[in-house]
């Protein structure tokens, strides 16, 4: 699809089997996706790929990519973004959050040019993953092509388990340590779903993740 | 005279490097005991070991509280049954509101006790009040936990928390370091207003200057592992002397 001049596309995905979009920016657009997969049910052996496309073809362009995906048992996710900016002067953002707890897995490929024409281009991409237990597994495979010089461009994967003395600070206040965990968990998880525009869509989310943490 | 805290023949470990050697120490309530030693000497690992942090090993001894055997209760039910340490370095907890961290603290405790939540009202009519004591801005209520506050801040919000959760048993782990003179003044005032004939303090420090403040009934000095020497508030003045030399 291709988002015309001056025009402003945004579209929150809550637990689709897979999102696919690919999608060319005229100048001065703006594009806003957030894909949040939390399958909080019990229901095991959640399999979601997901795939965002996105060209700035035209000048002033703005983009941004916020992803969370919560995984339990087996559930895999793979989340796959690839933005390029063509021609200069635009801005992208991606964060990309996983929670992976049992066995799950997930994947994150993140795909970013700034061709050489793209002068004073600002790219951000964020990926930070939590590991809840010692089973799961998280591979990240950012990918940069910068061509331009002129730009601001960064990037940071993380992959790390919940803050051992964040949780005995908490315990040592009273807090019970399952209570401590989804805390902090939710913590984590906010970051993403504060990003959704729709105050109904966002505080419904934001109700539904306390008790997801076993 | 009632006996609050009982120590008895206390070893532990970190690593496998044993840090405590033998800590015997009563504690009976209404009083304030200061710890102070030399760095490394254990001071910190006797505030982790008796609140229940996880990364200690206990190797041998036995702690009550209030009869009760303390190394066998998890962290969350020592500190629900009146245990609180005033961290020498609070945490950071990014994502997660003062107040809601608070508030489930509270009622996490009042819920050991018996009692019935607050209602959002009356906690933060609670929080205002323990904040004014301390002077602590109200702004801070917005922020995640400790999350970008000065380091004298921490320590305040430190005993802002102990306001709110009225311990029978106070650990203050260096809460005069990093302070300015005033907030040493307000902290130590508000450690002074919380006092009552049923709970006790230890309040480790390095100044005898904390001790003008509050005013300890004993000083201990924790050398190695162990408690070398104790004293009456005399023994802070002539620590400051002399230093640890001989010990
Ligand atoms: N993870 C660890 N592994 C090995 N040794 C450790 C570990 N953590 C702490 N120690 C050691 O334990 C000893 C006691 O540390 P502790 O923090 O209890 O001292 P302290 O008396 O509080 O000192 P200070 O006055 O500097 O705060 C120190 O020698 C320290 O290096
Ligand atoms: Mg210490």
């Amino acid at each position: 699809m291709r988002v015309s001049k001056g025009d402003i596309f945004e579209r929150v995905f809550i637990n689709e089997p897979g999102v696919n979009l690919l999608i060319e920016q005229e100048a001065g657009s703006r594009v806003k996706i957030v894909i949040v997969n939390l399958e909080i049910s019990k229901s095991r052996g959640l399999e979601v790929s997901n795939n965002i496309t996105i060209s700035q073809l035209g000048e002033g362009c703005s983009t941004e990519i916020y992803a969370l995906a919560f995984l339990h048992g087996s559930d895999s996710v793979t989340t796959e973004t690839h933005v390029t900016h063509a021609v200069g002067g635009g801005t992208s953002v991606q964060l990309i959050k996983f929670v992976l707890d049992d066995n799950s897995r997930g994947r994150f490929i993140g795909d970013l040019k700034i061709a050489p024409d793209a002068q004073q281009t600002e790219a951000h991409q964020t990926n930070r993953n939590l590991l809840l237990s010692e089973t799961a597994e998280m591979r990240t495979q950012p990918q940069l092509e910068i061509y331009a010089d002129d730009v601001k461009a960064t990037h940071g994967a993380s992959t790390g388990q919940l803050d051992e003395s964040a949780l005995f600070y908490m315990q040592q206040r009273g807090i019970d340590k399952q209570k401590a965990r989804q805390l902090l968990v939710n913590a984590f998880m906010k970051e993403v779903l504060n990003t959704i525009g729709d105050e109904r869509v966002r505080e419904q989310l934001l109700n539904s993740i306390d008790g997801v943490v076993e | 005279m009632k006996p609050l805290l009982v120590i008895k023949d206390l070893h532990a470990s970190i690593g496998g490097k044993e840090i405590l050697k033998g800590v015997n120490l009563v504690i009976n309530e209404g009083e304030v005991h200061a710890i102070m030693g030399p760095n490394g000497a254990g001071k910190s690992t006797l505030s982790a070991v008796l609140t229940g942090n996880p990364a200690y090993e206990v190797t041998s001894g036995e702690v009550y509280l209030r009869g009760q055997n303390l190394l066998t209760m998890e962290p969350e039910v020592r500190a629900r049954a009146g245990v609180f340490l005033s961290f020498q370095y609070p945490v950071e907890i990014p994502g997660v509101s003062m107040t809601n961290f608070m508030r489930t603290a509270l009622n996490e405790k009042r819920a050991y006790e018996g009692k019935e939540p607050l209602s959002a009202k009356e906690f933060l009519a609670l929080m205002r009040e323990k904040k004014r004591m301390l002077e602590l801005p109200d702004k801070l209520n917005n922020r995640s936990v400790n999350e970008g506050f000065s380091g004298g801040e921490k320590k305040k919000n430190e005993i802002f928390q102990m306001a709110m959760l009225e311990p029978c048993l106070a650990i203050l782990d260096e809460t005069d370091s990093g302070l300015d003179i005033d907030a040493l003044r307000i902290v130590a005032e508000g450690v002074n207003k919380l006092k009552t004939p049923q709970n006790a303090s230890i309040v480790i420090t390095h100044y005898q200057r904390l001790l003008d403040y509050i005013v300890p009934d004993f000083v201990h000095v924790l050398a190695d592992g162990k408690i070398v020497k104790t004293g009456d508030k005399t023994l802070a003045l002539e620590l400051e002397e002399k230093g640890y030399e001989g010990f």
